[in-house]
């Protein structure tokens, strides 16, 4: 399985097509991969594995995510005032 | 104020297409609503519960009436597990 995800992270072109938000507006889109990704490095580092498969959340977000928004969210996690669920 | 509504329909019966596409039409937006309130997975009812009800969908569920262009079945869940 880490295999497989590093030869993805390798090969990654674009975020692919998520089902879970087939509509225009991706905000949701990003915002889901923003979380997930801290929540995969919170949860991998706790469990004491190696956090490299959560690469795939951090290309796609930033595949998607406009600039400002990841800069303010990353600003409002240092701060500790990041209002989202991680 | 239904009876008088009946007794003008009897003396006009041309009005019962009327009331039929006006009825009909008005179910459809109302059943659309309904629809996006229940089935739509960015709609989350029970935030203590079920907070985030798209990531309970699968990774070939079709939300959408029509498709163009996209093969459903051929999807798979291609995020890594944490």
């Amino acid at each position: 399985m880490a295999e497989a995800v590093e030869e993805k992270i390798k090969n990654y072109r674009t975020a692919p097509f998520d089902a879970r938000f087939p509509n225009t507006n991706q905000t949701r889109n990003c915002y889901q991969n923003f979380l997930d990704y801290h929540r995969c490095n919170k949860a991998l580092t706790t469990k004491g594995q190696d956090t490299s498969p959560c690469e795939w959340y951090q290309k796609v977000y930033k595949s998607l995510c406009p600039m400002s928004w990841v800069e303010k969210w990353n600003g409002q996690i240092e701060d500790g005032s990041f209002p989202g669920k991680i | 104020m239904l009876a008088t509504v009946a007794k003008q329909l009897r003396s006009h019966p041309a009005l019962i297409p009327l009331f039929l596409f006006i009825g009909g039409g008005a179910t459809m937006s109302v059943m659309y609503l309904a629809r996006l309130a229940l089935k739509n997975p960015e709609c989350s009812w029970d935030r203590k519960n079920n907070p985030e009800p798209w990531n309970n969908i699968e990774p070939n569920h079709q939300y959408k009436l029509f498709k163009v262009n996209m093969d459903y079945s051929k999807l798979k869940k291609d995020r890594p597990d944490f």
